[in-house]
């Protein structure tokens, strides 16, 4: 009886597998194999993740494979061989020692988020507020600094928790520029992104921009900085955006005006792709190693105007209000193939492939609108001179 | 022959046997070539299988966490000499574990008693294969349900209540920095109460199996002198069934300090000291697990990581050996995979 | 002589028939009640190890349930951006069968061979390594992997490692029971077949592993359960894959992967869905295998009695 049943076990096993095994010749559409396709791995920053599984799962010529793992380990995966594309928010410096190649694929932009029941307006919040709830010398949300800079709203007495990112995260270094460029005296000092709950145990740790919306929205009367490509699950798990301050919001007599307080909907990130003069050549590597297009004043030693003329204090026509943190998501690649490795010849080959689709299909739509996955994420597409220089780094790839 | 061979002790010992000699003709005696010495070798190595990879594991991690190069400054909290202080996660694992073994004891034993003593058998017969089925539910399941479902409950719900009526007592107030407890409800007490479930089935089956060994006749006696079932148990049953209770502690302490992902997945991973009872801190496992895609790029972590390994494993192989031994069948609970 | 029974004697060398003996209805109502009530409230703590199963499986199922239809089940897409788990099925079907390969192969010789070649002592060693084995943390094993297949022997983040790893952990529940199974075979079929002039690898082939087979298969398959619910030794070793793994050497994905990245990315998100389809196939076939495995098992005891006539 007992082998009777082991017997009946042992068919359904193998009758599922056959099952398995036939159904793509039955139902030949559905199935997505073909002869050698390439097999791509990327890991990185968990910004960048939802665009790159969308690419991902709309590019057929190559199986490409998506982690989210942070900045950090994308840099790490990709030095190592580990994997075809290392995805992070920050540029990596001396990156040709490694023979790695920066390769800009797509505009990005980071949000504050913040869970305050009964609050349902868009706080202004500027750097050195938040500079001041991170390194807790702002701790409840009716603090004075708050209050003024939000007249008319009723800001409730709780402690503030503030979120911060555990892991090594590209999202860290983008906050951390921010609130150092408009507060130098701010104690964990320059933008890197080493974790700042390891600085400073008070804050609570979450790991990923998956992990900050999670701990937002299940800890009441907590702010965190959560990437754009987030904001749809950030918004469905009721959580609410602050505007972000500019350079003019800094000084005591900027505190107040709406206008230096720039929402991440609508036309401010939009402006910022239809300027000119956002060539590469103009970014200074020199202190922070990062293009971060830090639209507030552009005085910033290290940082890069994607705005001609720079922007908040003095606006171009074109781009009046350009929202303050916005960044260029980059991918590492090497530049030629190391054999028995993930970056093979015949994988960086198709590494290229896919990386000159991206730029063109993943980036644009036909008809010089953003492809919809850009537009799904809340991205900006890549403009003519990034895209230039681009072609000039996978044109330098030899495979 | 008259006598039978089942009354051969008798038989055997009327007469002495002769002391057994060397064989007639030694020379005579067939050698076991080398082809007989591979025979008798041969089998024993399969079952050398189990310790050789323990063995492996061992030495694995031993030669991964370069054990020389943290001394004992590798059990301090992180400083900067050794950023990577392992104190809070050794911590963190033993105030998860040790409530939850407490409390997985406590239930266990009154899960035991009743299904042994009070229940009848057919009613028994159905719910014990249901508690031994909690056992086979792997570990991210019960993280997923629990980080789901209950840890709202805790974060809304039971955590400020404990904050408004318990705050008296040391360790219930509320922190205001760090915060705790927040709505999230991940944290110690979210991670007891999932370790007591996992650590659960495995006591009530050791000590069911305990409870059920002690002889019948041991049983009547207490009952024909007057004792009601309880006072039988609790004075009979329990000191017999005693090896079998503390074994059912040892290994249930083992799996609780042992759990990994579903701790992972309520405890907030934080590496802080928690400051009171419902704040986020770490456990060893759960560290180990959560970190090492990022020590891939940091040496020094690894080797951190891999010598924490080395702890872990040698709590779990103490505990593991303690409680094993105290058992006098040789697997315990087989059916349920323990 | 002292006896255990000695502690049923109360203080002041009363014992409990006295009671009776002497009239004292208000203590001995007193302990008959408390009996009583005892014996009511504790089966209700039964309920508090069945309400949380209950509530998992019900939560599971009713989260799980509507999303999962046929498409979801057969399509090839990719799992990180659709509702897709024809892929990770059959790459947890090609980790779970080699581990299983592996794990059968490592301890199904060994569990046979220290029941039947072992002397008392030795086998008592073995079976404690055998223990040792089984109460190692996942994340343990996890990390031998890792630092044995993924880095030591180079193999990478690839399905080998973790077949391996996966295996290794598995081992000695399959060990376990290929003793217990030889162990449990009825003396006097072993002595007869032994007196038959039989050779040992004889008697496991031809008498032994039938009567046996049905209980190392309840291992296997008891292996089987614990292998599929296995998180860190996957994560730790094996890459994710979005497509169906073609040769070894690749990484693959497992449906508690899929849990784990649910977890991670919270309401609202695909990984979140296909976490819940995943932990739902995963407690369905769980619970399957247990009841098969309980079901061969009380089998194989009758079976075993009934032999010994």
């Amino acid at each position: 009886m007992g082998v009777a049943i082991a017997i009946a076990i042992i068919l359904l096993i193998v009758g599922v597998a056959v099952g398995y095994v036939v159904y793509p010749s039955v139902n030949p559409s559905k199935t997505t194999t073909s002869t050698a396709k390439a097999s791509l791995t990327e890991t990185g920053s968990s910004l960048f993740y939802p665009l790159m599984t969308r690419w991902a799962g709309n590019y057929s010529a190559a199986t490409i494979s998506a982690a989210s793992t942070g900045s950090g380990t994308g840099q790490a995966s990709a030095i190592l061989n580990l994997v075809n594309f290392g995805a992070s928010d920050g540029y990596l410096t001396n990156a040709s020692s490694d023979n790695i190649a920066n390769f800009p694929a797509a505009i990005s932009a980071q949000l504050i988020f913040y869970n305050l029941p009964g609050v349902t307006a868009h706080l202004n919040l500027n750097g050195t507020v938040l500079a001041g709830i991170y390194d807790g010398t702002i701790t409840n949300w009716n603090d004075p600094l708050i209050a003024a800079a939000n007249p008319g709203v009723t800001l409730p007495s709780n402690a503030i928790v503030p979120l911060a990112r555990a892991d090594s995260s590209g999202d860290t270094f983008l906050f951390t520029s921010y609130v150092y460029m408009s507060d130098k005296a701010w104690p964990y000092g320059a933008p890197s992104t080493a974790s700042l709950t390891s600085k400073d145990s008070h804050l609570t740790g979450e790991t990923g921009n998956s992990g900050m919306v999670q701990g937002a929205s299940t800890t009441q009367y907590s702010i965190a900085y959560i990437g754009i490509s987030y904001m749809a699950s950030a918004i469905a798990d009721k959580l609410q955006y602050a505007a972000v301050g500019d350079n003019a919001s800094l000084s005591a007599s900027g505190g107040v005006v709406a206008a230096n307080y720039i929402l991440p909907t609508g036309g401010a990130t939009g402006t910022i792709a239809q300027d000119a003069n956002l060539g590469l050549q103009e970014l200074d590597f020199g202190t922070y190693g990062m293009a971060v297009s830090l639209i507030l004043g552009g005085s910033w030693a290290g940082a890069v105007n994607l705005v001609a003329g720079g922007g908040g204090s003095n606006p171009t026509a074109a781009s009046p209000d350009p929202y303050p943190i916005v960044n260029l998501e980059y991918l590492m690649i090497k530049l030629s193939p190391t054999a028995g490795t993930q970056v093979s010849s015949s994988n960086l080959a198709a590494t290229v492939t896919f990386l000159e689709w991206a730029l063109s299909t993943g980036n644009w739509a036909p008809g010089s609108s953003p492809s919809t996955w850009i537009n799904q994420v809340g991205f900006l597409p890549l403009t003519a001179e990034v895209t230039g220089y681009d072609m000039q780094i996978l044109a330098s790839v030899s495979t | 022959m008259s006598t039978t061979p089942a009354a051969g002790g008798e038989a055997d010992r009327r007469e002495p046997l002769p002391p057994l000699d060397s064989p007639p003709d030694a020379a005579r005696r067939p050698r076991r070539g080398w082809k007989g010495w591979v025979g008798v070798i041969v089998p024993f190595i399969p079952a050398l299988v189990p310790a050789a990879i323990v063995i492996s594991v061992a030495v694995t991690l031993v030669n991964a966490s370069g054990l020389h190069n943290f001394g004992w400054g590798f059990f301090l909290p992180g400083s900067s000499a050794n950023p990577y202080g392992v104190a809070v996660e050794i911590v963190g694992s033993f105030l998860t574990a040790v409530p939850a073994l407490f409390l997985s004891m406590i239930l266990g034993l009154g899960i035991a008693i009743a299904s042994v003593v009070y229940l009848p058998t057919f009613i028994t017969r159905v719910l014990d294969p249901f508690v031994d089925l909690l056992a086979g539910i792997p570990s991210v399941v019960y993280g997923l349900w629990a980080f789901i479902v209950i840890a709202p409950i805790f974060g809304t719900v039971i955590n400020p209540w404990a904050v408004e009526h318990l705050s008296f007592v040391p360790g219930f107030a509320r922190s205001i920095i760090p915060p705790s407890p927040t709505t999230a409800g991940t944290g110690l007490p979210l991670a007891i109460i999932v370790l007591t479930l996992m650590a659960l089935p495995i006591t009530t089956l050791l000590i069911r199996d305990a409870l059920r060994s002690i002889p019948k006749d041991l049983w009547e006696s207490g009952l024909a002198l007057g004792a009601t079932r309880w006072e039988v148990m609790r004075r009979v049953g329990l000191r017999t069934g005693s090896r079998g209770i503390v074994s059912a502690a040892f290994l249930g302490f083992g799996r609780a300090i042992g759990e990994t992902v579903a701790v992972a997945m309520v405890i907030g991973v934080d590496a802080r000291f928690p400051v009171n009872v419902y704040d986020v801190t770490s456990t060893m496992a759960a560290f180990m697990f959560e970190n090492l895609d990022s020590a891939e790029s940091h040496p020094a972590l690894l080797q951190n990581l891999a010598e924490l390994a080395l702890v872990l494993l040698a709590i779990t192989l103490v505990v593991n050996l303690v409680g094993r031994r105290l058992v006098s069948h040789i697997y315990a609970g087989e059916v349920a995979g323990i | 002589m002292a006896t255990v029974l000695d502690s049923v004697t109360y203080p002041h060398g009363l014992d409990p028939s006295d009671d009776l003996r002497r009239g004292n209805t208000a203590r001995l109502r007193w302990r008959t009640g408390f009996d009583r009530w005892i014996g009511y409230l504790l089966p209700l703590l039964f309920l508090v190890a069945l309400v949380p199963i209950a509530d998992l499986v019900w939560y599971i199922g009713k989260t799980a349930l509507p999303t999962l239809t046929f498409t979801v089940i057969s399509s090839q897409n990719s799992f990180q951006s659709y509702n897709a788990l024809g892929v990770p099925l059959i790459s947890t079907f090609y980790i779970l069968g080699l581990a299983t390969v592996i794990a059968v192969a490592f301890g199904l010789f060994g569990g046979i061979a220290t029941a039947e070649f072992l002397s008392e002592s030795a086998a008592g060693w073995v079976r404690m390594s055998a223990n040792l084995l089984a109460g190692m943390p996942s994340v343990i094993v996890g990390y031998f992997g890792y630092f044995a297949f993924v880095l030591y022997f180079g193999w990478g983040y690839a399905i080998i490692a973790g077949a391996f790893t996966l295996g290794f952990f598995m081992t000695p529940y399959i060990f376990r029971t290929a003793d217990l199974a030889f162990s449990s075979i009825p003396r006097p079929i072993r002595e007869a077949a032994y007196g038959s002039g039989a050779r040992p690898v004889q008697y496991i082939l031809r008498v032994g592993a039938p009567i046996a087979f049905p209980q190392i298969l309840t291992g296997v398959f008891l292996a089987m359960a614990i292998g599929l619910g296995e998180t860190a030794p996957i994560i730790l070793t094996v890459a994710t894959n979005v497509a169906v793994p073609t040769n070894l050497s690749q990484g693959a994905t497992y449906l508690t992967y899929l849990i784990w990245t649910g977890f991670q990315f919270g309401p609202h998100s695909v990984e979140l869905t296909l976490a819940f389809e995943a932990a739902f196939l995963i407690v369905v076939v769980v619970i399957a295998l247990n009841i098969v495995v309980r079901v061969i098992a009380a089998r194989f005891r009758r079976r075993l009695e009934g032999l010994y006539q």
